[in-house]
């Protein structure tokens, strides 16, 4: 009998699972064959090595006792009564315990007695007698409470309310004609970027939550929509653009593999972003233009759909600047599969081949160390670019800190003034050495930043994606984040938007819509939860804001309550507010303005520190959904489409069917095909959705 | 044959203290796989503990750890199932990926426990991580894994040959390239 070295049952010999008989059969086939023998030989000293690796692994840190184990252990040594008598009477003390959490936490039913028992807070160790322990449990309970976490939200609601009284006079607006106090001073202006909308009615001293979902571990931040706010009381409505993308080629994978993504992988903006809109080329120098149109707001008809669009200007590959490039590779283990660093070498590679010989690139791999495996060289040594990144293996464990500084220094030493400077980072973002801490890495790069060099962060692989992570350094470093799922979403990022990519035309533009409580009795702003800011921030130019390149389109839709209007719908109805008892009453809305909104926006530009104040008005002509513009159809439809993968609460009267029909009808020359592919991954969402049919 | 006021046929705070000390965290790691959560995982692995508390010791004497990872494997797929998570067999259609080439078996250079191998498993499919902890973890034989995993014999010594060969593959390649890390320059 010839021996196959790829049959499962060679393997089986040697690890002796073979039963008697074959074991015999098999034992002298080996005899025969010096290649099987070597091979088993070398399978048994693998084996060897993988149970002293699992071995060295379970002894390194013993699992901590969870209580209940501890107690049973103590009570299991000190009472011969324990096998009944204590169980029931452990049961019995989780029951309170449950009956008390259950009260106060809202969270899935099931385990929740034992998750208080041991939550990760409450570890008692092994020696810790029963009775401590359960009331430190008791005790420790209401730190997860809603009443501990309200606390913060009374602060604000203060702060809000005398910010409004102490309001600044700049901000006075032009529809209110407002008795204000011109001499109080200012509100304190915190230089933390507070993620408050025109109202301030979100908490800022809250981390953001995070938590795991489904069988992996990519993290997610939690997203909380923006409410309906009334244009009475809060005009104003700011908040940071964003050219993001990833969102939308993460719910691609998500969908394309069968499943409907976990909610807040979904964040809408980037969703509409995903797709460029035929908005009108900015005038003269200007580096973009505003495009301001409105609607019927598709699902629900009563309301108006307002879309800001700001298309950046657009610069021919021949114009582009001299880039110094730096790509940082993840080349940690964790990179191996073929979507992750196969992946990345092959976007890398689409890059440079549109480099030329005033660009420069070099490339930095981190791992459980950081190196510099290709000096900076010209575009035009393609080969030997392509040759460096060919020999880059994947292995070992990440040290992200180490090899940002490294890419950084890289960057600055090959500084082009006046050109495209930029690292672009590639990796799945599981930062595991070093400064593992999100704050550390996101001030170390906002450090980073600050030096001129910009950041491109391109995300990889699916199960543990650390989407948060990468979406807040891009944030920081003056960057925008692109998630890759395929070739063709490298080619799209990196070949065809190109420009857009790597060239910034301006920085930390601020958007500021002001409504008209004449025309406009609430409104909503549909996504950007997390690039909301104060309304003070806008005229601050030390707060940081997105980013624009070449050629971008970035969109905004508010759904807009007519005045008039709001009282009928209760999705839109808005909690009354007690009229303050020492401001003037703000409500008086008796300018006879026919105008909708204005939309101020601020930019600097990408080497200023100084922004640039560019303001437009927008009356609304009432026009029908069924006329109008194809894009904005398009733009409706993907928002509608993120809400309804939300299942929010905004979601109207849309459903998947809607989606694709009015994508279909906004679908417009699509010359490279990407509506085309999201009325594609529609369809696929329809019919994994068991309740739409 | 038992101590006064144990209960006839149950487990002793001996034994039970020897299987916790044995395989409470290879089982935490085991439920962690599968459900991706180390909290719920930690409720899995105490109800697996609690159950084999009042488990007759005629079960457990011969194959304690196959008791073990059946009655845990089952909690966490309990869990998976009423929380409607992606399923782990959903998880597995969707990362199963044939292995490369089979590369020549180079001769492994024996390496200290370093966890860095570990890591690299971590790189496989969650299947062939199961099989692979129950095999040379917990010194399970190809008839226990199969009747805790339900899948067959042959299935089992598919599985285990399939990822022994791409963890060695890997492993072999990434020794090569990165230990001990070099920063390399081409010049």
């Amino acid at each position: 009998m010839k021996v196959n070295l790829d049959d499962p049952n060679l393997m089986a010999f040697a690890l002796g699972e073979l039963p008697a008989d074959d074991h015999a059969k098999m034992a002298e086939a080996v005899a025969d064959s010096p290649e099987a023998q070597s091979y088993v030989a070398e399978t048994q000293q693998f084996a060897r090595l993988l149970r002293a690796e699992y071995e060295a692994d379970r002894q390194q840190q013993p699992a901590p006792r969870s209580p209940i184990v501890a107690r049973m252990e103590e009570e299991r040594r000190t009472s011969w009564l324990y096998q009944w008598g204590s169980l029931a009477a452990a049961l019995a003390i989780f029951a309170v315990i449950a009956a008390i959490a259950f009260t106060t936490i809202q969270r899935e039913s099931g385990t929740l007695s034992k998750r208080v028992a041991d939550s990760p807070r409450t570890k008692a160790p092994a020696e810790a007698t029963p009775e401590p322990s359960v009331e430190m449990e008791i005790a420790q309970q209401p730190v997860t409470t809603p009443q501990a976490t309200t606390a913060p939200s009374t602060v604000n609601e203060f702060r809000e309310e005398k910010s409004q009284v102490n309001r600044d006079v700049a901000e006075a607006g032009k529809y209110g004609g407002l008795a204000l106090n011109p001499s109080a001073p200012p509100p304190p202006m915190p230089m933390k970027r507070a993620y408050t909308s025109g109202g301030g009615e979100t908490t800022e001293s809250e981390p953001p939550s995070r938590y795991r979902q489904d069988f992996n571990t990519a993290t997610y931040d939690k997203v909380e929509e923006n409410p309906f706010l009334p244009a009475a009381t809060n005009p104003l409505s700011t908040f940071s653009i964003d050219v993001d993308t990833a969102s939308y080629a993460n719910v691609r994978r998500f969908i394309n593999s069968g499943s409907l993504p976990p909610k807040d992988a979904v964040r809408v903006e980037e969703m509409i972003n995903y797709f460029t809109y035929d908005y009108r080329e900015p005038e003269g120098d200007k580096p973009f233009s505003i495009d301001l149109d409105a609607t019927a707001c598709p699902w629900d008809p009563s309301h108006r759909l307002l879309r800001i669009g700001l298309k950046g200007r657009e610069v021919t590959n021949e114009k582009r600047p001299a880039s110094n490039l730096v790509f940082l590779l993840d080349v940690s283990g964790s990179m191996m599969p073929a979507e992750r660093l196969p992946l990345v070498k092959q976007a890398m590679r689409l890059l440079v081949d549109k480099l030329t010989e005033k660009d420069r690139v070099a490339i930095v791999i981190y791992a459980g160390g950081s190196g510099l495996a290709l000096k900076s060289t010209s575009g035009n040594e393609k080969e030997k670019i392509l040759r460096a990144l060919e020999e880059l293996q994947a292995g070992g464990s990440t040290n992200g800190a180490e090899g940002i500084e490294l890419a950084y220094k890289v960057a600055a030493d090959n500084f082009i003034k006046g050109g495209v400077n930029r690292v672009i980072l590639a990796t799945d973002g599981d930062f595991n050495i070093g400064v593992t801490n999100q704050g550390d890495l996101i001030r170390l790069i906002e450090a980073k930043a600050k030096s001129g060099v910009f950041l491109s962060v391109l995300g990889v692989g699916t199960d543990n994606l650390k989407d948060s992570t990468m979406q807040k350094l891009a944030d920081k470093g003056n960057g925008n984040y692109a998630y890759l799922d395929s070739v063709d979403e490298a080619r799209k990022v990196l070949v065809q938007q190109i420009n857009g990519t790597l060239m910034t035309i301006a920085k930390d533009v601020k958007i500021q819509v002001e409504f008209n409580p004449a025309r406009v009795a609430s409104y909503r702003l549909i996504g950007y939860e997390k690039r909301l800011l104060r309304k003070e921030d806008f005229n601050n130019d030390k707060v940081d804001a997105g980013e624009i390149g070449a050629g971008h389109t970035v969109t905004a839709l508010y759904e807009v309550v007519p005045a008039g209007a709001g009282a009928i719908d209760p999705a839109a109805s808005v909690p009354p507010v007690d009229p303050l008892k020492y401001g003037t009453n703000r409500t008086e809305t008796t300018n006879g303005s026919a105008e909708m909104v204005t939309v101020k926006l601020r930019h600097k530009k990408p080497d200023g520190d100084v922004s640039e104040l560019t303001e437009r008005s927008f009356t609304d002509n009432g026009s029908k959904f069924e006329n109008a513009a194809p894009d904005l159809k398009f733009a409706a439809a993907v928002a509608e489409f993120g809400m309804l993968l939300r299942d929010s609460q905004f979601k109207g009267k849309g459903s998947f069917g809607a989606v694709i029909e009015w994508a279909q009808e906004g679908k417009g020359r699509d010359a490279a095909g990407y509506r085309a592919g999201f009325i594609e991954m529609a369809r696929k969402a329809q019919s994994l959705k068991p309740r739409e049919g | 044959m038992q101590s006064v006021g144990v209960e006839a046929g149950k487990m002793n705070g001996q034994q039970m203290d020897a299987l916790l000390r044995r395989f409470e965290r290879p089982l935490l790691q085991y439920a962690t796989r599968i459900l991706g959560d180390h909290d719920r995982a930690r409720d899995v692995v105490q109800e697996t503990f609690v159950k084999l508390q009042n488990e007759k010791r005629q079960q457990l004497d011969d194959a304690p750890a196959k008791w073990l990872f059946t009655v845990c494997r089952n909690g966490a797929l309990n869990i998976c199932r009423k929380e409607k998570r992606m399923t782990y067999l959903d998880q597995e259609l969707l990362e199963t990926r044939e292995s490369e080439q089979p590369a020549p078996y180079e001769k492994l250079e024996a390496k200290e426990a370093s966890g860095f191998l570990l890591k690299i498993l971590g790189t496989l499919p969650p299947r062939q991580q199961e099989v692979l902890q129950l095999k040379f973890q917990n010194d399970l034989s190809y008839q226990e894994i199969s009747e805790i995993t339900q899948l067959s014999v042959s299935n089992v010594g598919v599985m285990i040959h399939n990822a022994l060969k791409t963890l060695r593959q890997r492993y072999g390649q990434a020794s090569r390239d990165f230990l001990p890390f070099t920063p390399r320059t081409v010049s």
